[in-house]
């Protein structure tokens, strides 16, 4: 899955030259935790409302005055991502930085801004259910075509696969979670037990049977 | 004010064999009634019409139901979720299941033309039913129907469903509806068909907090289910005081149920029986219609059933099945059906984590009480 695929087309930003209550109340208008900061067309910074808040707190050292230009108080360089890079690779980033959001840039120009919330959102689209289906939990040896083997079984059973989930585990082996349009999920599970799979859901499936 | 829905039309609807879902449940069922000689006749109920039906089924996926029941070739049947393992394709399919939705129609009329009070059709429940697919066996939502029908009567409605799956068709089509409340009981979408009916589904808009779920652990005993109706129907039919309750009686949450994990006993089922229509007594005038649904162990499902037909019938329940009524569906499934009723007790070996399967359970009515609380002031 791509930055494009999940990143929100024209972000709001400020100039540095704004207040940093104009800022605040920018970002309260418009229900916004990150605002890019723009100069002649450039990214040049970015502003949380964590930044804002701590700035300007009774409990800081020196608490800014609220007309002080965003500028004094934004975070730069900025770290970004583009259109084409894959969600895992911006994820990376944002926990590497521990940062909640990196403005996409295309040819030097803001075009979106993509948040933790838009990766969990994505997350749901991996791992949700979408169709009525029923829920299969395989265990696989990390080799070439056991994947292929599991699906096959699926198949000759007509039942369609709406979704296949996996993550390693840590003894090299893959764990596959399968969502399934069947009903009948256990005749299927033997099926596939009987194929030598580990199956981990449904449970107490006897392959002998 | 009893009644009985029923019509031998109902077993055009056949997926085949070796499908779980056989009209042989109800035969079984209604040959037990007859041989304790307590079967009522009962109203036929005649189909619905393909017109209908476009109160609550898109017209394109009514249309390529209708021609392949006759077998015309219809493309991309599969985007109608026909065709697969769980839906297969058969002839005749659209109008046994528009027989069957007839039936459920049929109830919730009796019950608006005040003919009867407590209604059993037998057949129906076809829950997992969507607007334009088919899915878990289902076509035509007849419950979605026979509810729209006394919702446009001016009524409000409340829907019971205690089939081990989540009963999502239903929910989907009445998500928004303010006039009709939904409450479903099933093992958790994260180890079961459908995959959804979380606590926090709980409807959208003016139906806000009118859409419940208990999404239960696999392996729950029956004491649960008591759980449930006290700790959650109960205050929820005595706020919402509906016209009248459906309830969708599948079978499937019994301990031997091929497709799911529950472990309710016939005793259990009993209970839960008895405590429905106390409840309804209290909250809807006793207006109820009960339709089957779920339910695959073959020996234990009509056994099922039959305490729900003697319970609604105030009869006694009888400790024994009629000898030449197991000899004759012990010959034909070529497998034992137990002497008794009831289930021989303890029906099946003790679960190591029963308490805690108990405790999430019952951490999550909590919490579903709690979400909806606040809306039911």
């Amino acid at each position: 899955m791509l930055i494009r695929e999940v990143m929100h087309l024209n972000p709001i930003s400020t100039s540095p030259e704004t207040s940093i209550r104009d800022t605040y109340n920018l970002m309260n208008k418009k229900n916004v935790r990150h605002l890019p900061i723009i100069k002649n067309g450039i990214l040049v910074g970015i502003i949380s409302d964590r930044d804002v808040r701590l700035a300007t707190s009774k409990f800081a050292k020196i608490s800014l005055d609220p007309q002080t230009q965003v500028a004094e108080i934004m975070s730069h360089p900025v770290e970004t991502t583009r259109l084409s890079e894959p969600i895992e690779v911006a994820t990376q980033t944002m926990r590497q930085y521990k940062i909640g959001c990196l403005p996409v840039l295309d040819d030097s120009k803001l075009v979106g801004i993509v948040t933790v919330a838009d990766l969990l959102d994505a997350m749901l689209l991996m791992t949700g259910v979408h169709y009525p289906s029923g829920r299969l939990d395989v265990r696989l040896k990390d080799r070439s075509g056991e994947l292929a083997k599991l699906t096959k079984i699926i198949a000759e059973r007509n039942v369609n696969i709406h979704s296949i989930l996996s993550y390693p585990e840590t003894d090299g082996r893959l764990r596959v979670v399968l969502r399934v349009a069947t009903m009948e999920i256990r005749p299927l599970a033997k099926a596939i037990c009987n194929a030598d799979f580990e199956i981990l859901w449904p449970k107490q499936i006897s392959c002998e049977e | 004010m009893r009644r009985i829905i029923y019509n031998p039309k109902y077993n055009l609807y056949n997926l085949g064999d070796s499908h779980p879902f056989s009209p042989q449940r109800a035969e079984m069922l209604i040959d037990l009634l007859k041989e304790w000689n307590i079967y009522i006749e009962p109203i036929k109920p005649n189909p619905v019409s393909v017109n209908d039906l476009t109160a609550i089924h898109n017209k394109q996926y009514i249309e390529a139901v209708e021609k392949a029941s006759s077998g015309i070739a219809v493309e991309n049947i599969d985007k109608f979720g026909l065709g697969n393992a769980d839906n297969p394709i058969f002839l005749g399919m659209a109008e046994g299941a528009r027989y069957q939705v007839g039936g459920t129609v049929l109830g919730a009329k009796l019950l608006m033309g005040k003919k009867a009070n407590k209604i059993l059709q037998l057949g129906g429940g076809f829950h997992h039913a969507h607007n334009s697919f088919a899915a878990g066996f289902c076509i035509y939502n007849d419950l979605a129907l026979a509810i729209n029908e006394m919702v446009n009567y001016g009524w409000h409605v409340a829907y019971l469903d205690i089939d081990v799956h989540h009963g999502d068709g239903v929910q989907e089509m009445f998500y928004s509806n303010e006039n009709v409340m939904t409450i479903s009981i099933h093992e958790s979408g994260e180890f079961l068909f459908p995959g959804k009916g979380w606590i926090h589904e709980l409807g959208q808009g003016s139906g806000r907090a009118l859409k419940l779920n208990i999404p239960l652990e696999p392996f729950t005993e029956g004491s649960s289910y008591l759980e449930f109706l006290d700790k959650v129907v109960k205050p929820a039919l005595s706020w919402f005081r509906p016209n009248a309750l459906v309830v969708q009686a599948g079978a499937d949450a019994h301990f031997s149920d091929p497709l799911a994990d529950n472990l309710l006993t016939t005793y259990d089922y009993e209970k839960i029986f008895k405590k429905i229509i106390e409840i309804t007594d209290a909250n809807c005038n006793g207006k109820v219609l009960f339709t089957l649904g779920g339910g695959y162990s073959s020996t234990a499902t009509p056994r099922i059933w039959a305490l729900l037909y003697l319970i609604i019938n105030n009869l006694e329940i009888p400790q024994y099945l009629p000898e030449s009524w197991r000899n004759r569906w012990q010959k034909i499934l070529q497998k034992p059906i137990p002497k008794a009723l009831h289930d021989l007790l303890p029906a099946y070996e003790q679960i190591p984590q029963q308490k805690e399967i108990l405790k999430t359970n019952n951490d999550v009515m909590r919490r579903l009480i709690d979400s909806v609380a606040q809306h039911w002031l």
